[in-house]
């Protein structure tokens, strides 16, 4: 009944995952026990319409520095069947690198007008849109001066579903550093956005995001399509 | 190309949570199972307890920064699910789901000692999303439940590894509710056993 799962790798040049992976291999759970492993989560909050903007802190006050886009996308499970109704929180660094968190001491200028964070709920067909700022790169070891890319962090929470993610850019000279990058090997691309044009002047360009949520996590429950 | 099997698409990849998740995405969330609110009479059923937990790393340092989220059946041992949307049991104060991020790496769940249906000893699942790493899952066990023995999942663990998922009872809080404890090692020494959900 026991077995042996995947050995979990650690990210090269990455102090906390030096930390925090575990050495073990994980250990398969027994087939009796793995409904168990799958959360459910009902509630999703009720969200405001402006917490799809990250552009700006509220409709009437002036728009972050840097440039604008937006993010669009479908969330899917491997089968590509839709994930409705699906909680997608969004977190991101201002225009130079930096944090709204406390705990974020780079020291990098903030932004008066950008939190960094937004959410939305996917529609009838798994599909989500909001606007951001397009986040800087930052120095995350500047002892070794090993940058981390542009990235954009989502988590998807909503019925079975469970993912912790982030996306990121096309080019940008970083990526090819970054230790989950690294760890993900061909598979990176899956996480790089495609550009196109969003159509609006104020909108320096369009990334489309889809998000595919893998293993049976994804769509555990029959209700939940 | 084989027109029977269904086309796959690649999953994205899992990617750490980074140390900055946004506090303000956890107001909504419970940390507090046996209350609906302080100020509601809705009370979940049951007999409440406490779950307090360090997150620990290969350092020995507490492993700050981490979200973490619990999952466990109401005291009759069923989880709300869909698949039990209409089970006589459903407790409806009770949702068995709560999350919080942990600035200094300690937790503190109030909850419903879970029930345990057929084989499985009472269990709460923790995932921990954390800077470093992608998404870890296992789960806490209570000590002095007889089932121990025969939990189907500790069981499978080899014999040493098993009294690392068991919360240890600490006595009783000011409110007479058993109060459990356990590290939760992601690393090293006494590393606490973590289970695979994707290849499972
Ligand atoms: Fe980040």
């Amino acid at each position: 009944m026991t077995g042996l799962g995947r050995l979990l790798s650690i990210g090269p040049t990455d102090n906390t995952s030096r930390e925090r992976t575990p050495r073990q291999p994980l250990q398969l759970i027994p087939e009796g026990a793995r409904e168990s492993f799958v959360p459910y989560s009902r509630v999703q909050p009720a969200l405001l319409s402006a917490e799809a903007d990250m552009t700006r802190l509220a409709a009437d006050l002036p728009r972050a520095a840097g440039e604008a886009i937006e993010v669009s996308g479908q969330l899917t499970d491997e089968f590509g069947r839709p994930l409705r109704g699906v909680l997608l929180e969004i977190w991101n660094a201002n225009t130079f690198g930096r944090y709204t968190h406390k705990e974020d001491a780079s020291g990098l200028p903030l932004d008066p007008n950008f939190l960094g964070l937004g959410r939305v709920l996917t529609d009838q067909d798994g599909k989500y849109r909001f606007l951001t700022i397009r986040p800087g790169a930052y120095l995350a070891r500047p002892d070794i001066g090993r940058w981390r890319p542009k990235h954009i962090h989502m988590s998807v929470r909503g019925g079975s579903s469970r993912l912790v993610t982030q996306m990121y850019f096309a080019n940008d000279p970083h990526n090819d550093g970054d230790p989950m990058r690294i760890l993900m090997g061909d598979a990176f691309k899956h996480n790089v956005a495609g550009e196109y044009d969003a159509g609006q002047p104020d909108l320096a360009a369009g990334y489309r995001f889809d998000i595919v949520v893998g293993g049976r996590n994804a769509t555990f429950f029959e209700n939940d399509l | 190309m084989n027109s029977i099997t269904p086309n796959k698409r690649p999953a994205t990849n899992e990617d750490t949570c980074g140390p900055y998740f946004p506090d303000p995405f956890c107001d909504a969330d419970r940390m507090d199972l046996v209350e609906v609110h302080p100020g509601l009479v809705a009370t979940a059923r049951g007999t409440p307890i406490v779950i307090e937990g360090r997150l620990i790393d290969i350092d020995g340092n507490l492993g700050n920064g981490a979200v973490l989220e619990f999952w466990q059946p109401n005291d009759r041992g069923i989880y709300r699910t869909p698949a039990h949307a209409d089970h006589p049991d459903i407790d409806p104060w009770f949702d068995g789901y709560a999350r919080c991020r942990s600035k200094d790496g300690k937790f503190s769940l109030r909850t419903i000692k879970p029930g345990a249906l057929a084989d499985r000893a009472p269990n709460v699942t923790l995932t921990i999303f954390s800077d470093g790493i992608s998404r870890l899952v296992t789960q806490i066990f209570l000590e002095g439940e007889a089932a121990n023995a025969s939990d189907p999942l500790l069981t499978s663990l080899p014999e040493p590894l098993r009294s690392r998922l068991i919360a240890k009872s600490t006595g009783a809080n000011d409110r007479g509710e058993q109060v459990f404890s356990i590290d939760v090692v992601m690393a090293g020494n006494n590393e606490t056993p973590f289970f695979d959900d994707l290849e499972s």
